[in-house]
C-alpha cells in the first residue's frame, strides 16, 4: 500500500489505540481570515467536497472547505443504536410532490464532515463504461461529455484509498479490488445459493470497508451499524479516508457553518461565499467556488444566490438547475427461512450481481438493475414490514421472527427526467432561507424496470429456499440536479464540471451526474472530485 | 424482563439484551439505557389529544403486556422537534399532523360507534384505524401518508426499546464486542438463543394465529 501513503495518508495520521479521532491534527489546524483569499472554497464536505479538499491542499492550494453540520467524533457522537442516529441525517425542512413522492430524511443526505458517506452502506461500485453514452447506445437518458476511460484511473486510486474490498469484478471494465472479499453473513449466503441455482452470476463486495488492517484504521467487527456510522473506523467515510491528510496539507475544515449563497460580481465570476457561524453572517473570499452540498443542497444553493446578474437563480440562465435530479428504483424484497439468518451481523453491504445492468434487447425496456444485500436492523425491518400494509398483532409476530428473515434490494436505473426537480419552496429554515422542494415523477421505463428487478429478486430468494417472500417499493441515491453537459444548452456544468455561465465556479458532487447506472454512486462522486483537482491543478 | 405474556411463550426464552449493557461503550450505554428509565411526563400533546393518541399508539403496534412507554417517547420526539426532514406538499408539518389526525380519529369514531375512540373496545378501535389505512382521502388528508407517519413513529419508538428487542431476539449494540460467527443457523455465545430452533412450530401457523388475534372483531387480548 506504499503507492497509496504516498498520494493520502489519512489512514496513517488516525490514532492507534482506542481513540478513533486525531484531536492534535484538528487543533492545529491552518485557519484563515475571512478577508484571505482563498484558493477554494468548498461548500460541502462529503464524498464530493472531502476528496476534492484533499487533493487541492495536496497541490498546495488555500482550501476552506464548509460544512453546515458539526466535525464528528466518532467516539462523541455516534452510538451503536438506529435511533439514537437521526442527528446524522440532513433533517432541515423540505417538502417532497410529484406523482411520486421520495421521502428524503433518513433515506437521503447527512450532515456533517463526512456528508452522507457517514452513515452510507458503503457499496463501491463502478460505473459501467455504456453508462456514459446511453443516449447513442440505447436511445434513453443523455451522453455524457466525457468517456469512462477518463474516470478508470481515478477509480482505481480512490478503490485504493478507501479501500475497497471485494472478489475480482466482472462486469462493466473488469477489475479487481485491493482488499480480499469479507466473509459473508446468513443472508449474503443465501443470495449467493440462489443465485447459483438459477445460474446468476454473483460476487462478494465491492465494500469500502477495511478487510485487516489499512494504516492506523483496525478491521471490521461484523457488528452491523455501518448505517449509523462507523464507530471503529473500518468502513470508509471521507471523515477519515481525505480530511485527515487534507487537514495535514493545511486546509480548513470550517464545520457547523452553513453557506447561504454564492456571491457573483457584475463580471460573472465568483468572489466567494456568505455563511453563517454561531448566528453570525460572515463572507469569505476566494478565488475559487465548489459547490457539493448534495443533489438537493446543490440546486438549492444556487437558486437561493440569484442576484442581479442572474435573477432567476445562479447559473440558471437556461432554466437547468435542479432538473434532472434522479432517484434509483429500490425496491426490496424479504424472504424468510426456516434456517437462522440474523441479518442484523456483517456489515449491509455484502454481495452484488450486476447480471442485468445493461440493455437486455429481448426485453422491452432500456438500461437495467443491479442486486445487493440489505440487512435491515429492527426499525428498518419494521418499515419493510408495516409498508406491506402489516400492524397490530400480525406487526409483531413478523417481527418476532425477525432473525429468520433475508432482504435483497434492487438499484433501477431510472431516467433522467427535466420535470423532476429541485426548486425553492415559500418556506423558510431557520436563517430564512427559502427549502428546497423536490418532485419526482416515474417513467414507463421506470416502471417496468422496477417490476422485472423486483421479480429477479422474488426468483433469487424463492431458489434460495424461501417459503414466503414480500416486496416493497423504496427509492435510493439521489444524484442530478446540475448536471454535465456538452453546451450551456445541455448542462449546467461542462465535462470539467465548471459551470459554464461561471467562469470560476465548479460543481463537485452527484449533481453532476447526467445518467446514474444501477450502481451506488459515492464512487464515480469521489472520482469525479479527484479528477477536477487534476484539471484545476491544470488551469 | 418478561416478553409478550399471556398470548404466548416468548420466543427467546431467558434473552435479556440489558444482561451485556456494561459491555457497551459509554455513548451507546447512555443513550439505550435512558429508554428504560423512568419516562418523561407527556409536554406536546394536550390531554384531549393525549386520550387518543395513547390507545391509538397501543394498537398501531400492539403495545399490550408489558404496555411500553411508546407514546411517551414519541410526545418526546415532538417536543424536541426531531422531525423527519421533509413533508409532502399535501401534509401538514409533521407536528401539525399529529394533532390533526387524533382529532379525526376520534371524530371517526364517535360517527361511526357514537362513542369516543378511548371509549371503544380495541377490536372497534381497531377497525377505526383499518379504514384509515384503507382509505384515500381522509379528512382532507392523504390517508397513506397519515399511516405512514404514524405506524413509522410507532415502530421507531417500539423497536428502539431493549424490551422489544429481547422479543425478537436482537442482541441490541454489540459494540465494541462485534459478532464472529456469521453463517447460517451460527451465533455467538451470547446471542438470544430462539426456543423452537429450526422452527419446530411452524411460522405459518404462528402467523395465522396473529392474524385471528388482529382482526376486525377478533378477541381482544
Ligand atoms: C441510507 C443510505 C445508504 C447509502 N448507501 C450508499 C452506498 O452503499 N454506496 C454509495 O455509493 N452511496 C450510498 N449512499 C449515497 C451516498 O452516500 C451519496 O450519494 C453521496 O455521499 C453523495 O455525495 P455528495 O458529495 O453529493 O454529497 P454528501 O456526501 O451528502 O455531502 C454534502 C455535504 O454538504 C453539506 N452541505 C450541504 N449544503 C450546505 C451548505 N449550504 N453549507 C454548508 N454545507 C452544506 C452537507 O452538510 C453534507 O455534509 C447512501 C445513502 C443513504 C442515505
Ligand atoms: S460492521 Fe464493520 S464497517 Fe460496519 S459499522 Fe461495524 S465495524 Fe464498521
Amino acid at each position: 500500500m506504499r503507492g497509496v501513503r504516498a498520494r493520502n495518508e489519512s489512514a496513517w495520521l488516525l490514532p492507534l489505540g482506542d481513540e478513533r479521532t486525531n484531536h492534535r491534527l484538528r487543533d492545529d489546524m491552518r485557519r484563515f481570515d475571512d478577508d484571505d483569499e482563498v484558493d477554494i472554497a468548498i461548500v460541502g464536505c462529503g464524498a464530493g467536497g472531502g476528496v476534492l479538499a484533499q487533493r487541492l491542499a495536496r497541490k498546495g492550494w488555500k482550501v476552506v472547505a464548509f460544512d453546515a453540520g458539526p466535525f464528528w467524533d466518532p467516539d462523541r457522537d455516534w452510538v451503536s443504536d438506529e435511533r439514537g442516529s437521526h442527528h446524522l441525517y440532513w433533517t432541515d425542512p423540505r417538502v417532497i410532490g410529484g406523482d411520486d413522492p421520495v421521502p428524503l430524511g433518513s433515506n437521503n443526505s447527512g450532515r456533517g464532515v463526512g456528508g452522507s458517506t457517514i452513515h452510507y452502506a458503503g457499496y463501491t461500485p463502478r460505473f459501467h463504461p455504456s453508462d456514459f453514452h446511453t443516449a447513442t447506445v440505447d436511445g434513453v437518458g443523455q451522453d455524457w461529455p466525457i468517456a469512462y476511460e477518463e474516470l478508470r484511473p481515478y477509480y482505481a486510486d480512490i478503490e485504493g484509498e478507501l479501500p475497497v474490498a471485494g472478489q475480482p469484478w466482472p462486469w462493466g471494465d473488469p477489475h479487481r479490488y485491493p482488499h480480499s472479499p469479507h466473509p459473508v453473513n446468513g443472508e449474503g449466503l443465501l443470495f449467493i445459493r440462489g443465485c447459483q441455482r438459477l445460474g446468476i452470476d454473483v460476487r462478494v463486495g465491492p465494500v469500502a470497508i477495511t478487510n485487516g488492517r489499512f494504516g492506523n484504521r483496525p478491521h471490521c467487527l461484523y457488528r452491523g451499524f455501518c448505517l449509523q456510522g462507523c464507530k471503529v473506523n473500518a468502513k470508509a467515510s471521507t471523515l477519515i479516508t481525505h480530511i485527515p491528510d487534507a487537514l495535514a496539507h493545511g486546509a480548513e475544515v470550517r464545520a457547523d457553518s452553513m453557506v447561504s449563497r454564492v456571491v457573483v460580481g457584475s463580471d460573472r465570476r465568483a468572489t466567494g461565499v456568505v455563511y453563517w457561524r454561531d448566528g453570525v453572517e460572515h463572507f469569505q473570499r476566494a478565488r475559487t467556488v465548489a459547490v457539493a452540498g448534495y443533489s438537493i443542497e446543490t440546486p438549492r444553493l444556487l437558486l437561493n444566490s440569484a442576484c442581479e446578474e442572474f435573477p432567476d437563480g445562479l447559473c440558471n440562465d437556461e432554466d437547468l438547475v435542479g432538473r434532472y435530479v434522479m432517484v434509483q428504483g429500490a425496491a426490496q424484497t424479504a424472504g424468510r427461512f426456516a434456517e437462522e439468518v440474523r441479518m442484523y451481523k456483517a456489515p449491509p453491504p455484502q454481495v452484488s450481481s450486476e447480471a442485468f445492468y445493461e440493455t437486455d434487447p429481448s426485453k422491452d425496456y432500456k438500461r437495467g438493475f443491479s442486486i445487493q444485500c440489505v440487512g435491515p436492523l429492527p426499525i428498518t425491518w419494521a418499515e419493510h414490514v408495516a409498508a406491506e400494509g402489516h400492524w397490530g398483532a400480525v406487526l409483531r409476530e413478523y417481527m418476532k421472527d425477525y432473525i429468520h428473515w433475508a432482504v435483497l434490494g434492487v438499484l433501477c436505473e431510472f431516467l433522467p427526467l427535466d420535470d423532476n426537480r429541485v426548486t425553492l419552496s415559500d418556506e423558510t429554515d431557520r436563517w430564512g432561507l427559502p427549502v428546497a422542494r423536490f418532485d419526482y415523477s416515474q417513467c414507463d421505463n421506470d416502471r417496468a424496470l422496477m417490476a422485472a428487478g423486483q421479480s429477479k429478486m422474488e426468483d433469487v430468494l424463492g431458489a434460495a429456499g424461501a417459503e414466503e417472500t414480500t416486496t416493497i417499493k423504496r427509492y435510493a441515491h439521489l444524484v442530478g440536479g446540475c448536471r454535465m453537459g456538452s453546451t450551456a444548452a445541455e448542462g449546467v456544468v461542462d465535462g470539467n464540471q465548471r459551470a459554464f455561465a461561471v467562469d470560476n465556479l465548479f460543481v463537485a458532487d452527484g449533481s453532476v451526474l447526467p445518467t446514474q447506472g444501477s450502481a451506488n454512486p459515492a464512487l464515480t462522486i469521489m472520482a469525479l472530485s479527484a479528477r477536477l483537482a487534476d484539471h484545476l491543478a491544470s488551469r | 424482563m418478561s416478553n409478550r405474556g399471556g398470548q404466548d411463550e416468548p420466543a427467546f426464552p431467558g434473552f435479556d439484551v440489558l444482561d451485556d449493557a456494561s459491555r457497551w461503550d459509554a455513548v451507546t450505554q447512555g443513550v439505550v439505557l435512558s429508554r428504560v428509565g423512568p419516562p418523561p411526563p407527556i409536554r406536546f400533546f394536550t390531554p384531549e389529544e393525549e386520550r387518543v393518541a395513547r390507545p391509538l399508539v397501543d394498537r398501531l403496534v400492539d403495545n399490550d403486556e408489558p404496555r411500553l412507554p411508546l407514546l411517551e417517547a414519541i410526545d418526546q420526539r415532538l417536543v424536541d422537534n426531531e422531525g423527519p426532514g421533509y413533508r409532502n406538499a399535501d401534509m401538514p408539518e409533521y407536528r401539525e399532523a399529529w394533532r390533526q389526525s387524533c382529532r379525526f380519529v376520534d371524530e371517526d369514531a364517535v360517527e361511526r360507534f357514537g362513542v369516543h375512540f378511548w371509549e371503544l373496545h380495541e377490536a372497534d378501535q381497531r377497525a377505526v384505524l383499518e379504514a384509515v389505512r384503507t382509505a384515500k382521502d381522509w379528512h382532507g388528508l392523504p390517508a397513506s401518508e397519515v399511516w405512514t407517519m404514524w405506524i413509522g413513529w410507532a415502530c421507531t419508538a417500539l423497536y428502539s426499546h431493549p424490551t422489544a428487542w429481547n422479543e425478537i431476539g436482537f442482541p441490541g449494540p454489540a459494540y465494541p464486542r462485534g459478532y464472529a460467527a456469521l453463517g447460517l443457523d451460527s451465533k455467538d455465545s451470547w446471542e438470544a438463543r430462539e426456543r423452537n430452533a429450526r422452527d419446530r412450530v411452524p411460522w405459518a401457523e404462528r402467523l395465522e394465529a396473529a392474524r385471528r388475534r388482529h382482526a376486525p372483531g377478533g378477541e381482544d387480548p
